[in-house]
């Protein structure tokens, strides 16, 4: 596609105008994260120093920041993989098959989207409460618990993008295949997948992207054993001050992966988020 | 191998009208057989059927004697080849031939060998690194045609394989296709709406319409001796002329037509089909080949005025005016008139056809016994 110059610039300038907004008070908050104690509040800022990894060391160690980000990843990648293997297959019996109340199903499913948190995380916070009590299985403050109860906002949007992505395939795909000598899920596996790979990968990207961020429900359901990296962020923010350069470094923990993975696989996100039309 | 389809009835839950109509159809062992009627006639839910993909209501499928109703698809030990669907995108060509092949336990050696063989036959053995975006659409048709046929299967499905293919091309395949059967010896079920690719493939053509199968036949049957007003108009280009008529006995027990503007003798051919009619009316057929532009008038001859001429190469086809009906008429390019020219349209009548007005039945006593002939 070709686009005039002038055009181009102005774009360029409308896009550097808004990125500054956005990511300068990031890059500020990142670039605190680097300063030594004494100057993470001095006004006018100081800009020029020697960047110290102090307060990494700090809420890495000292304050079991590790152990957070265990905690985070394996909730994340446990809820994507979970959402993935629950939602995959359910996106594709939504693609390919009409069964009564397909439809309002579907649409229910959006619905679960925009629910806000807390009417989700406080039943589920009385659900566990009581099957700890009547059958003694307990969920709170454990991985399967977050898990579980993540899947009320990935699995919707797993089933709805890959719903997407296997409906805009012909469906002679692996019916071909089927006749061929495979049975469905044969199919399914050789010649669909592998076709929808890149899809699911966006797909996983962006769920693992909300788990990730998720703070509100890991704050009802989580404890001192399943604390997550969002959840201890708060804790640089005490009474008396707001310990910014620890903050800080909690965040860019937080934020590396998340800038890291959408760099690497920005050209699958964009196809999968565009459904593959900017190729 | 031989197929046999009894009582077949396949109706979509969400529409009234049965895609497929309780058909009953033979096809020998051997024969390639072209499905043939127009758009949403149950042509493809057919061939679905037959290839486990849709699941009749009731019926039963048998291949060689074997019932393979309940059978997956991936058990019928048939081929098929689909119309919108020609390559695995994520696999060059030769993996894509190869594919059926990893389906069945074998040696690497095998494969190859069979994929190279194979690929030659249908001329693309220079093409197997390449991948989706690397060949045309042509070249994909024929990677599916030599996928379908690397399990050596003895029934072949093809649903349309050609019909997104330009006309050379098409007409190219098609002669491939026909080559591929005489080799294989293989059973093929062809499908088109295209009664052109119908006549050249065939050794059978079963027209359907509205589910329904109204005439199965040779070529050669389907288009001299249609069973019925609608085979009579689908089969042949251009389309049979086809008139409404009463008949009239007469004295000598010869039948009179008449029609709108003239009238003509009948063959005493029709002779018992219309003493068992009943009631008088008909409707009277005859292709554009069989009508001649005559000198003068007389005996089953009608006058008119050339209305339209369109070039066809090496004839021309003449829209002749007589009353309110527009004849169709093919004659030599050479022996073609001017537009506005009067002109004497003689029938030959070894060549017309007749059908019950209400059945649409031919009135020829021995097709409408005819079943699967
Ligand atoms: N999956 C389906 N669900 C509902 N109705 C269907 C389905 N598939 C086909 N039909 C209907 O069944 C009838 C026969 O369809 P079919 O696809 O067999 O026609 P066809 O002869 O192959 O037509 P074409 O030449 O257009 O391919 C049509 O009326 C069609 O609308
Ligand atoms: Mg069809």
């Amino acid at each position: 596609m070709r686009v005039p110059k002038s055009e181009r610039i102005l774009a360029y300038v409308i896009l550097i105008t808004m990125a500054s907004l956005v990511l300068a008070p990031v890059l500020a908050g990142s670039i605190t994260a680097f300063k030594p104690q004494i100057i993470w509040v001095s006004s006018p800022p100081t800009w020029i120093f020697e960047p110290t990894l102090e307060n990494f060391e700090f809420v890495f160690f000292t304050r079991k920041g590790w152990l957070y980000l265990r905690n985070s990843l394996i909730i994340s990648i446990g809820s994507v993989a979970l959402a993935l293997i629950l939602g995959v297959p359910a996106a594709y019996a939504f693609a390919r098959f009409r069964f009564r109340g397909s439809k309002a199903l579907m649409q229910w499913l959006i619905s679960l989207r925009m629910i806000p948190p807390i009417v989700v995380g406080l039943p589920f916070y009385a659900m566990f409460l009581n099957l700890e009590r009547t059958f003694n299985i307990g969920l709170r403050d454990t991985y399967p618990g977050l898990i579980i109860t993540y899947q009320t906002f990935l699995l919707p949007l797993v089933i709805w993008m890959m719903r997407g992505y296997f409906a805009d395939l012909p469906a002679a795909m692996e019916e071909s295949a089927m006749v061929e000598g495979y049975t469905r899920l044969g199919a399914l596996l050789r010649v669909v997948l592998p076709v929808v790979w890149p899809g699911i990968v966006a797909t996983a990207i962006l769920n693992f992207i909300f788990a990730w961020n998720e703070f509100f429900l890991a704050l009802i359901l989580a404890g001192n054993r399943t604390s997550t990296l969002p959840m201890t962020a708060g804790t640089y923010i005490v009474r008396t001050r707001v310990e910014w350069g620890n903050l800080f470094a909690v965040n860019l923990i937080i934020m590396a992966p998340v800038i890291v993975l959408t760099i690497i696989l920005r050209q699958q996100l964009v196809k999968g988020l565009t459904f593959g039309i900017l190729e | 191998m031989k197929v046999v389809l009894k009582d077949l009835l396949k109706r979509f839950t969400n529409s009234d009208r049965a895609a497929v109509n309780t058909i009953n159809l033979v096809i020998e062992a051997g024969e390639l057989a072209v499905l043939l009627g127009p758009s949403g006639c149950g042509k493809t839910t057919t061939l679905r059927m037959i290839a486990g993909l849709e699941e009749p209501d009731s019926g039963r499928i048998t291949i060689n004697k074997r019932d393979i109703t309940d059978l997956a698809p991936k058990d019928r030990r048939v081929a098929m080849v689909f119309q919108n669907f020609s390559m695995y995108p994520t696999m060059n060509v030769y993996d894509n031939i190869a594919f059926p092949l990893h389906a069945i336990k074998l040696g690497r050696k095998e494969i190859d060998e069979t994929v190279r063989e194979v690929a030659r036959l249908v001329n693309i053995d220079h093409l197997l690194q390449r991948s989706v975006r690397q060949v045309s659409g042509g070249e994909a048709q024929r990677v599916a045609l030599a996928r379908s046929m690397v399990r050596r299967p003895e029934v072949f499905l093809m649903d349309e394989p050609l019909s997104n293919l330009d006309a050379k091309l098409r007409v190219q395949l098609r002669t491939e296709i026909k080559r591929l059967h005489q080799e294989t010896s293989a059973t093929f079920i062809f499908v088109t709406h295209d009664q052109e690719e119908a006549m050249t493939l065939g050794d059978k053509i079963i027209v359907m319409k509205d589910g329904d199968i109204q005439q199965a036949g040779t070529p050669h049957r389907v288009f001299f001796a249609p069973e019925n007003a609608f085979v009579a108009n689908f089969v042949g280009t251009p389309s049979m002329n086809l008139l409404p008529g009463a008949v009239q006995k007469t004295a000598s027990g010869a039948y009179r037509l008449q029609l709108p503007g003239f009238d003509l003798a009948l063959p005493a051919r029709f002779n018992d089909g219309l003493n068992n009619l009943r009631g008088d009316q008909v409707i009277w057929g005859i292709r554009p080949e069989a009508i001649r532009l005559a000198a003068e008038t007389g005996e089953n001859c009608v006058s008119g005025v050339v209305e339209l001429v369109e070039a066809l190469g090496s004839r021309d086809l003449i829209f002749a005016r007589v009353e309110d009906q527009l004849f169709r008429v093919i004659v030599d390019a050479l022996d073609s008139t001017a537009v506005g020219a009067p002109c004497h349209l003689r029938f030959d009548g070894a060549q017309m056809h007749l059908f019950d007005a209400d059945s649409e039945r031919s009135l020829l006593a021995e097709q409408t016994t005819a079943g699967t002939g």
